[in-house]
């Protein structure tokens, strides 16, 4: 918290105080919050040594639906994880100066996410013990993972995705790495030398000379680019797991684009309704105000346009194709047992977000917040749609089924915003929350410099 | 950083690493397999044994195999020679072993105590228990005063009951048979002076008119006559039976009726009579006709009409089919619609049979139906008041439950509670026993000695498979026992000691009767290694008797009023028959072949009857009847009348163990104690009842997710005309390239001889189900429960899936082929079966999406599961278009003894791998070794799956594709052949013949 309000000084002063102002000092939200995420995780983590030693029929899934909640969170982490990478990658690509105060928690969020979402294919494995099985390790019997599995390609997508982004983010760190460690130079505390050693070793010996800056803006804007196409790929390979089966409702080319949207939606209004408790809790205001939430609101106006567009496709290419099990299983989708996740789906993604027209809403940070939360809402129901009722209503109708989660798989669901807030939350008190080098720069450039709204911009 | 010692981190490590091991780690230990220290002489480890025994589970005594690993029954096959079965059996029979097996048998001889619980004593102590108070009786002259109640088979047993109680001096023997023919045997009587049950030569006749006999599932003899009929109705050469069932409900032999003539529940007799009156008035009959002319001149079609509920024109249509069909057959009315005047239903049968010129031909007295005649229920409702008035001492109970299978209002149960010692010797805690005084468990038949006679001519040897697997004995035993220990005139009656040698003594006079000219011994060793001796019995000449003209053909009475509208039907339920199969789970878990219900009772209800009360599927409604009220959820049915209701009898178990009871309703509570007034047997159809909705629900568990196909082709139907054309047309194929191979046949290694495949013909399917208990046996198949079945979670590698719909365009019909039209379903009168199991697909959709290589393509072309190398992703199943896939969720228990049914062949998968058909896998390998040794290739016939094995209807034959004179390559190659989902190129080896509907116009 930054308790004392800093002497006026140079605004790059007030940057440097501002954020790592707000770094450590736990008060007593703080403390109960992450109790409240301990317990919870706590709880969920027992649920899921319940359905290791008892088996996946604690699960709610079951013939002829064999996945349910676990994979829809997997999707939909992996969803979340996408914003990061577009903004700190794509927007940097495109000079989008407002991405500067919003790229470094969405980037930790992105990290968390691909955390979160990777627990889920494990939880979902009916012998987790031989989780190993997967990965193409050598073995006296020459065994290998099936390469034509889309599951192995999520493998190597996913751990590929998580490796670059976290080099990424690592990277855009060190030069804030090495501006707290100056901030540490010469303390007498122990704590505060700790400090200096452990950010200092962070910095990797940072010391801002112009040719360490040459080399490291050289280096961001190679990390960019390589991000840049996994941003893509991570959510392709994804919705492969679904367009290379059969399963009507699954099998479908325009999936690929589909998820990506879905996902670059889901991740900004993540990243919206993350960053608004979390500004005010940090007293980070100035930096991150309507300005931006009207840019994010425009980009998810976008995808949720081009989702909205997926559904009309989808339902359209179905009835052009003609194919009468797959007209089926899309008006069972609409009209079925599932009507409501699917109503849910259908307002949450494509109806609310229609709101995001109007420049008034969209610089409301209140209305704001509550459409994030819907669309994050519309965008778990929306995995939830695809993968459940293609399942449950496939090609023999003898073998039609229902599916409802159970207390284990919506324990371990709540469980993974447990998860994923416990680390967001050490990264707020643990790292800088906004790139300070990035935001000096824009004000150094004269393109933004905090408090500023824009209020004039077209 | 110094608060951790490098020490305690290493136990930290080594702590939280056992904790995370400890939680995976449910797998069962490794076990030491212990060689025989010296070697019984026929048992070589691996290789199964085989025992020909007879299947005792219902009364038609079919013929089967006990294959026997190291000592253990482990599974039972019909007998290929036996002439009753011919190698077949049904679902029943196959779980005899679950008999064999249940760990709620009775282990010892069990004594009641003073506070009403069971204590085990020893069978030395039980026994004098018995002979004291036997002795007591016969001092005092009161030996009158003991009863013995046993099942109606005739064999050996039965003659030493019999011997055993005039020894004694008793002459109160009563038998029980739950589901009896008496009414047909006095109907015999009454028509042609012959008091027997003839064999009904389905598989001679073009045309079958059946007044309501279950002949597919539990009337008389179900396996021999599902044979002989499919081997008439399916399709072959052009030619398909035709099949006409007059009821009010379809049954599972109705639904396999070609046209369903729904006529009220008593209407069957009217319906016969009519149909009679058409022939001999129109002089089809011949010289026949004058004989009966004045029974049914009365009966005219348009006067029964309505009291049949039947158009006149129908019965008019049928009677000129019946006439003009070149063969052909009227059936029985069966258990569920034998009324108070069954006996003159019956007798309209037979003179439609009669005047038909069918007896002799179709309808052979000869060959007849062995059984005692059952204790007529004057003679029940008398010995129930001997016993209420206590004077009945000693009650003896054998192979019958009669608190079960008798209806309520009887009062047996009570009647029993006042004999002051009930002798029971069941094997299982079922509801006569648990009315006993003293327990005396006899061997199941897998474990016994014994014989048994269901038809003339035929008689079956049984053998014991194993030793007793818990402290029982024979009862046979026990009787000459308390002989002996009576002594005097019961002593002297008996020149042996044990069962297995009176039963040997008394086959030398079947020795003097089928093979006179071999020595003893000999007959003796071939018959109990082939399971009996049999030989054909003639056909007798039959003349009609005079007295059949005093018939009265009266509509029988049906007690309620206007307060109960719906007529009851109680019916045997096929899986469970009257109830003995109750505690088997793999006949609980068995979905019903016609509901698809499993675990439960249901009443079945018109869906219009349903709209009215406002209740659907699941809602719980009470059934009363003047004689009583019972609970059950609806099963709304369009194959019911709309004044009809009905419910399986079967369930409703107080006791019989832990998958029996408290589990669903005995619908028998509903029935008065009435009987056919001619045959004194119980009539099932005597009552009306009311129907009213309590509000509850529950789920009722149906396996089956819809029964409408949607067009999608799955089941398919065509037409008599385009399957004669279509099968025409690929036999010259044939004939013109004998040596092509199917095309499915590459999807395979080149270079291996064999691609295994399977054909199954849906005009031969009947949707019994034995096939799915059959896998169940052979693949350790998990039983799950009722409330794991709920959530879809059964196991069943094969499924018999019901689709009901319209006929195709070819058939010559639009939609308008009868029948109401529900929300799921299409016409209920056209049902067609499709077993559904693994296509073992060429190019199967599960293979590529398996991350670890789990599930993959086989040189021999099958698609093969690695339990061990299955992590449980699942993709596979969700990528399988036949959602043949089958998950453990849970590790499964197989309780003791039933663990020792199974299958050593087949691995007992554990938690969290997925599972299938694996075109039994194991029975292809032993096969494939044995032709090795011989230096040679697996020839056609030489293997077959479970299902395939069992099927009484030959629906399934499996075989090699790339032989192309295999059976298999010969149906794949049919005009009617075609792939489920063949439009997905699964390229399945797994060929449909397609169902073939004679459309009802050309009857």
């Amino acid at each position: 918290m930054a308790s004392v309000a800093p002497p006026a000084g140079s605004t790059f002063g007030r940057v440097s105080r501002d954020i790592i102002g707000a770094l450590w000092g736990a008060d007593w939200r703080y403390k109960t919050l992450m109790a409240v995420l301990i317990l919870i995780l706590s709880w969920a983590g027992f649920a899921w040594v319940y359905q290791i030693k008892y088996g996946m029929g604690t699960a709610g899934i079951t013939h002829p639906v064999m996945w349910g909640v676990y994979i829809t969170n997997f999707v939909f982490w992996v969803g979340i994880a996408h914003s990061g990478t577009l903004i700190s990658a794509i927007l940097y690509l495109l000079r989008s100066g407002w991405r500067t105060t919003i790229n470094r928690a969405a980037e930790a969020m992105t990290i968390f996410a691909v955390m979160t979402a990777g627990l889920f294919p494990l939880i979902h494995l009916g012998r987790i013990w031989y989780f190993y099985f997967l990965a193409p390790y050598p073995n006296q019997r020459f065994l290998w993972p099936n390469f034509r599995s889309p599951l192995v390609w999520d493998f190597f997508a996913i751990s590929t995705y998580f490796t670059i982004s976290l080099l990424f983010w690592y990277s855009g760190l060190i030069p804030d790495m090495a501006t707290i460690r100056d901030k540490f130079r010469g303390a007498t505390s122990r704590m505060a030398r700790l400090k200096e050693k452990i950010y200092g070793t962070l910095a990797l010996g940072w010391q801002g000379s112009d040719d360490q800056w040459k080399n490291y803006r050289r280096m961001y804007l190679y990390m960019a680019a390589i991000a840049t196409p996994l941003v893509l790929s991570v959510h392709s390979v994804v919705s492969w797991d679904f367009a290379m089966a059969i399963t009507p409702g699954w099998h479908s080319t325009i999936f690929a684009p589909y998820f990506v949207a879905g996902a670059i939606f889901s991740g900004i209004a993540m990243v919206i309704t993350l960053s608004i408790p979390f500004r005010w809790a940090l007293g980070l205001e100035d930096y991150i105000n309507e300005y931006h939430y009207d840019n994010m609101g425009k980009l998810m106006l976008l995808t949720s346009l081009i989702v909205g567009y997926a559904y009309g496709a989808e339902y359209f290419m179905t009835w052009y194709s003609g194919d009468p099990i797959e007209m089926d299983s899309f008006t069972w989708r609409a009209i079925g047992a599932y009507r409501g996740p699917f109503a849910i789906m259908v307002t949450c993604n494509v109806l609310i977000p229609l709101l995001l027209f109007s420049r008034r809403i969209r610089r409301n940070i209140k209305v704001m917040f509550v459409i994030s939360v819907f669309v994050n809402i519309g965008m778990w129901y929306e995995r939830f749609v695809i993968i459940v009722t293609s399942l449950a209503h496939e090609y023999l109708p003898g073998a039609w089924g229902l599916y409802t989660p159970s207390w284990v798989e919506l324990s371990i669901t709540v469980g993974s915003f447990a998860w994923f807030l416990f680390w967001f939350m050490i990264f707020a008190k643990t790292l800088p929350a906004i790139s300070i080098t990035e935001v000096k720069e824009s004000i150094a450039e004269g393109v933004w410099s905090p408090g500023d709204k824009k209020e004039d911009a077209s | 950083m110094s608060d951790i010692k490098r020490r305690d981190f290493l136990k930290i490590l080594g702590i939280s690493g056992a904790g995370t091991g400890l939680v995976g780690c449910s797998q069962e230990p490794a076990q030491k397999l212990i060689p025989y220290l010296v070697r019984p002489e026929e048992i070589i480890p691996g290789i199964p044994n085989w025992y020909a025994t007879v299947c005792r589970e219902c009364p038609a005594g079919c013929g089967v195999h006990a294959k026997v690993r190291e000592g253990r029954p482990i599974k039972v096959e019909g007998n290929p020679d036996h002439p009753v079965n011919a190698g077949r059996l049904c679902a029943r029979g196959q779980a005899s072993l679950q008999g064999l097996y249940n760990p709620d048998r009775i282990q010892s001889p069990l004594r009641r105590t003073e506070s009403g619980e069971f204590e085990a004593i020893s069978w030395d102590d039980a026994e004098s228990l018995v002979a004291e108070r036997l002795a007591t009786l016969s001092a005092s002259g009161q030996a009158d005063r003991v009863y013995l109640i046993s099942d109606g088979a005739v064999g050996t047993l039965d003659r030493l009951f019999d011997e055993w109680m005039s020894a004694i001096g008793s002459p109160n023997r009563l038998i029980h048979e739950s589901f009896d023919v008496e009414p047909l045997r006095e109907a015999n009587r009454v028509t042609f002076g012959l008091a027997d049950i003839p064999r009904y030569d389905l598989d001679a006749a073009e045309l079958v008119v059946s007044f309501g006999a279950e002949f597919l599932e539990t009337w008389v003899s179900p396996v021999q006559y599902t044979r002989l009929f499919a081997e008439s109705h399916r399709f072959r050469n052009g030619q398909k039976g035709h099949f006409i069932h007059i009821g009010p409900r379809l049954s599972l032999t109705g639904a396999n009726a070609d046209e369903w003539v729904a006529a009220s529940p008593t209407g069957a007799m009217l319906v016969a009579l009519a149909m009679t009156r058409v022939l001999v008035t129109e002089g089809r009959a011949g010289a026949r006709g004058a004989a009966i002319r004045p029974l049914v001149e009365a009966f005219t079609a348009e006067r029964v009409a309505e009291a049949a509920g039947v158009e006149a024109e129908t019965i008019e249509r049928l009677a000129q089919a019946f006439a003009e069909a070149p063969s052909s057959i009227a059936l029985p009315p069966g258990i569920a619609t034998s009324h108070r005047n069954a006996t003159a239903a019956n007798v309209a049968v037979n003179l439609l049979n009669y005047a038909a010129g069918n007896l002799g031909r179709t309808v052979r007295f000869g060959p007849n139906v062995v059984r005692r005649q059952p204790t007529n229920l004057a003679r029940w409702t008398e010995a129930a008041e001997s016993m209420r008035s206590g004077a009945v001492q000693v009650a003896f109970v054998h192979g019958t439950d009669p608190v079960q299978t008798l209806p309520a209002a009887l009062g047996i149960s009570e009647a029993l509670d006042n004999v002051d010692l009930v002798v029971s010797f069941s094997s299982f805690m079922d509801e006569t026993t648990a009315r006993a005084d003293l327990i005396l468990p006899d061997h199941t038949p897998l474990e016994s000695w014994g014989d048994h006679e269901p038809e003339v001519g035929v008689r079956g040897l049984m053998q014991p498979t194993l030793n007793p697997v818990f402290d029982t004995r024979a009862t046979g035993d026990v009787m000459l026992s308390l002989a002996s220990r009576l002594g005097g005139a019961a002593a002297s009656a008996f020149s042996h000691t044990d069962f297995a040698s009176y039963l040997r003594d008394t086959w030398r006079a079947i020795h003097r009767d089928h093979a006179p000219q071999q020595a003893f011994d000999d007959f003796w060793r071939t018959s109990v290694q082939s399971g009996g001796a049999w030989r054909s019995a003639g056909t007798q000449a039959v003349t009609l008797n005079p007295a059949v003209a005093g018939v009265n053909f009266d509509e029988p009475a049906i007690d309620g009023d206007a307060s109960t509208p719906y007529t009851l039907v109680v019916y045997p339920s096929p899986n469970l028959y009257d109830g003995r199969g109750a505690n088997r789970p793999w006949l609980q878990e068995l979905p019903d072949p016609v509901t698809k219900v499993v675990w439960n009772s249901w009443v079945e209800m018109h869906p219009a009857v349903a709209e009215r009360l406002g209740v659907s599927n699941g809602d719980v409604v009470e059934i009363s009847s003047p004689h009583g009220s019972v609970e059950a959820p609806v099963f709304v049915y369009h194959g019911i009348r709309e004044d009809t209701i009905a419910i399986p009898i079967g369930q409703g178990h107080e006791h019989f163990g832990r998958w029996a009871q408290g589990r669903g309703v005995n619908p028998l509570a509903l029935l008065p104690a009435a009987a056919d007034e001619s045959s004194g047997s119980i009539a099932w159809l005597s009552t009306h009842a009311a129907v009213t909705a309590t509000g509850r629900r529950i789920q009722l568990v149906e396996t089956q997710g819809s029964y409408d196909d949607r067009g999608r082709e799955i089941a398919e139907v065509i037409s008599l005309a385009a399957a004669t054309e279509a099968e025409a047309h690929a036999a010259e194929e044939i004939e013109a390239n004998p040596e092509e191979l199917v095309e499915t046949s590459q999807d395979a290694d080149p270079k291996s001889p064999y691609r295994w495949g399977m054909a199954i013909d849906l005009s031969s399917c009947i949707g019994c189900s034995a096939c799915v208990t059959a896998c169940y046996a052979e693949n350790n198949i998990p039983i799950v429960g009722e409330e794991l079945a709920a959530q879809g979670r059964e196991m069943a590698w094969i499924r018999v899936e019901n689709y009901y719909e319209h006929l195709l365009e070819e058939a010559g019909h639009g939609e308008s082929s009868g029948g109401t039209h529900g929300e799921d379903a299409g016409d209920p009168t056209h049902v067609v079966h499709l077993p559904m199991m693994c296509q073992q697909c060429g190019n199967a959709p599960c293979e590529p999406v398996c991350p670890v290589y789990a599930t993959y393509h086989n040189p021999e072309g099958l698609n093969v599961q690695v339990y061990n190398r299955c992590v449980g992703t699942r993709y596979c199943a969700n990528n399988c278009p036949y959602k043949a896939r089958r998950f453990e969720w849970f590790d499964y228990d197989f309780p003791y003894p039933l663990n020792l049914q199974l299958n050593p062949d087949v691995t007992v998968r554990e938690k969290g791998v997925m599972e299938k058909c694996t075109f039994c896998v194991q029975r292809i390998m032993s096969a494939r070794d044995a032709a090795a040794h011989e230096g040679r290739d697996v020839a056609d016939g030489e293997v077959t799956t479970a299902c395939a094995q069992t099927c009484p209807a030959e629906a399934i034959v499996f075989g090699n594709l790339r032989d192309p004179h295999s059976r298999v390559s010969r149906l794949t190659r049919s005009g009617r052949s075609y792939h489920v989902l063949g439009e997905l190129n699964t390229r399945p080896a797994i060929t449909y013949l397609k169902d073939v509907s004679r459309g009802t116009e050309e009857a």
